[in-house]
């Protein structure tokens, strides 16, 4: 049977590859020591299939057809549309086709209708992370997107459902392979809106209280009050929670929190505690 | 609940492929017109009016148009922070 291999959280923006170039050394080498320390855990992990989730920055879906929820269930995947992404040098990621398809039944036996895809391009939200955390060798890769970008979202505690129900996919899944769950994204940003560029170093703390603590309710609580004013890039934390409870809800270990004005995000990293 | 103008944000979608972009900073009125924009919100579009333009699409979309149509960054944030 499947075993869960750890779950973790990274923080991604476009601007770490474009404008890579203009930062100063200190700050390349946080950013650096930061996703390497997460890669180093994930790498000792040997996951064997990494379910990553993370959001759709208008480079799959429009308005014209935008889910909640998608599973990608491809046997490859594009890489990085964004040409400041080719250096990350995978045009294409391999997807793991079965997994994926018993993530999808089991989503549907339980009463969850995500939207599944058979060809997504996976964007600087599941790119960065992967190619910052030098995972090697890079495992399959089972993307589920979660929208978090265009009202209306699925909710705070549908998340923690949603996570609660990858956890049992995983746990049912009769094939003897190690997954990780990598969340991306969060914590507080602002894009495209008055408050561009605002960093709510408030609200990051207050996720990475909650997130340490461990449970659920009072995530959802904290999450439904917190996100109204934290910025419209802040709803990515939604990522977060869906791993937290895919984790069991445990409790994490913050490995770094950086607010970062120069790519605009408050950048965290962290590893889920296993269950007891 | 905000209103969102499905054209606008069609074309601010599209523009995120290179070519179209490069076409739509040659000649923006060829490109607009392919998109029924109405009178008053392709006024805005042609006098890079962000804060009109800013409650009827996403932020995002909002954001990589002025990017792509070669708005420089400093310019954006001071038109959307007002």
């Amino acid at each position: 049977m499947a075993k869960l291999a750890g779950v973790y959280a990274a923080s991604h923006a476009p601007l770490i590859a474009r404008d890579w170039h203009l930062f100063d050394d200190p700050l390349k080498a946080k950013l650096t020591s930061a996703y390497q320390r997460l890669g180093a855990r994930l790498n000792a992990a040997r996951a064997d299939i990494i379910v990553e989730i993370a959001p759709d920055h208008w480079s799959n879906f429009f308005i014209n057809n935008l889910p909640n929820v998608c599973i990608g269930v491809g046997a490859t995947h594009n890489g990085p549309p964004e040409p400041f992404l080719k250096d990350f040098g995978h045009t294409t990621l391999a997807g793991e086709p079965q997994f994926a398809m018993h993530l999808l039944e089991t989503a549907l036996a339980s009463g969850f209708e995500p939207s599944v895809s058979h060809q997504l391009a996976l964007d600087h939200g599941f790119c960065i992370p992967l190619w910052r955390m030098e995972l090697d060798p890079l495992p399959p890769i089972v993307p589920i997107v979660i929208n978090s970008l265009e009202p209306p979202m699925p909710t705070i505690a549908r998340c923690v459902a949603w996570g609660n129900l990858l956890a049992s996919a995983i746990a049912s899944y009769p094939v003897d392979a190690r997954i990780a769950i990598v969340a991306s994204g969060g914590l507080s940003h602002s894009i495209g809106e008055p408050t561009m560029g605002a960093i709510d170093e408030t609200f990051d703390a207050g996720c990475i209280r909650a997130f340490e603590a461990g449970g659920e309710p009072a995530i959802i609580d904290y999450l439904d009050r917190a996100l109204v004013t934290a910025g419209n890039g802040s709803h990515e934390v939604r990522n977060w929670v869906t791993a937290h409870a895919a984790a069991g809800s445990h409790g994490f270990e913050l490995i770094e929190y950086l607010a970062v004005p120069e790519v605009y995000v408050g950048c965290a990293w962290a590893a889920w505690n296993p269950a007891a | 609940m905000k209103r969102t103008d499905y054209a606008l944000s069609k074309l601010f979608f599209d523009l995120q492929s290179g070519p179209a972009a490069a076409e739509y900073r040659a000649d923006r009125a060829a490109v607009l017109d392919r998109y029924g924009l109405e009178p008053e919100i392709r006024a805005a579009v042609l006098a890079d009016d962000v804060a009109t333009l800013a409650p009827l699409v996403n932020p995002y979309l909002l954001r990589y148009y002025c990017t792509a149509s070669g708005m420089p960054e400093a310019d954006f944030l001071e038109k959307i922070r007002g």
